[in-house]
């Protein structure tokens, strides 16, 4: 595995996932597979806009495309998802340990105050 | 499964009245007792607090086991409400400890009464744009972790 590209990876699917836009599209994806008219439909933006969205969430790898005789259908690709989410979530991690510190540190506060 | 940006929710109570928890994340003295990764200390000559809307906190985490790790922590603090509310944007540069890159976070504390002079406290933290300046070692690193944690994830 390229760790040079992966970072590059992690990065292309924040950016893709800032926009709501994209968010939409990719809950739209969620229920099944889908051609850019189809897509587009629930949108306030043109076809050509949603197409846009559509090169920006592939790069991120975040959907594949795949062509059906004359329509080019997308699919979400949930594992760079899962990716972003892990991220995120080892923040649990650290906000925990922190808090279990500040859970003690009240403790010992509460016990000067009462010991005054 | 949710397609929401991913973020972070957490909610805990603690035993101490509310006034007593705001203050554990506004006062530098407080902040150095407890924030942090394990194995961290906060020096108070490197703590700046201008606690107010506007305002910010900056401090940095040193590590005394591995002084090659320096992560300095600025928070641009957007929402103040005294008491209640803590919100902005955290920034973490330097040398950063278990594969972190530089990163940028939009967080937020909301601090409740609760039965019995206690306060819960909810915490949000909102996914990044991008992550910066990553180290090859860095993402090993973390691949690793990430690896460990689908492994386990598999299992359960």
């Amino acid at each position: 595995m390229n760790w040079v590209t992966a970072t590059d990876q992690l990065s292309l699917v924040f950016a893709a996932l800032a926009d709501p836009t994209r968010r939409a599209i990719l809950a739209e994806l969620t229920v099944g597979d889908a051609t850019v008219t189809q897509l587009t439909a629930p949108l306030p933006i043109s076809m050509p806009a949603v197409s846009r969205h559509l090169k920006v969430l592939e790069g991120a790898a975040l959907i594949s495309r795949s062509r059906e005789g004359k329509w080019q259908r997308s699919h979400l690709e949930a594992a760079a998802l899962w990716e972003a989410a892990v991220w995120i979530e080892r923040f649990r991690g650290f906000w925990d340990s922190s808090f279990d510190r500040l859970d003690a540190h009240l403790a010992t506060l509460q016990q000067e105050q009462e010991n005054r | 499964m949710t397609t929401e940006t991913p973020d972070l929710s957490i909610s805990r109570v603690f035993d101490a009245p509310r006034a007593l928890v705001y203050r554990a994340f506004t006062d530098p003295e407080q902040v150095a007792a407890w924030w942090g990764p394990t194995g961290s200390v906060r020096p108070l000559d490197e703590m700046e607090f201008d606690v107010r809307p506007g305002g910010y906190q900056r401090f940095v985490e040193v590590f005394p086991d591995d002084p090659s790790i320096r992560a300095e922590v600025h928070i641009d603090l957007a929402d103040v409400a005294e008491g209640r509310v803590l919100g902005g944007v955290m920034r973490v540069r330097g040398r950063l400890p278990g594969g972190f890159e530089a990163f940028e976070t939009r967080l937020r504390f909301e601090f409740y009464d609760e039965p019995d002079g206690r306060t819960r406290l909810e915490v949000r933290q909102w996914l990044p744009a991008h992550v910066s300046g990553a180290t090859e070692e860095g993402w090993r690193q973390s691949f690793a972790e990430l690896d460990a944690h689908l492994a386990t994830m598999a299992v359960s």
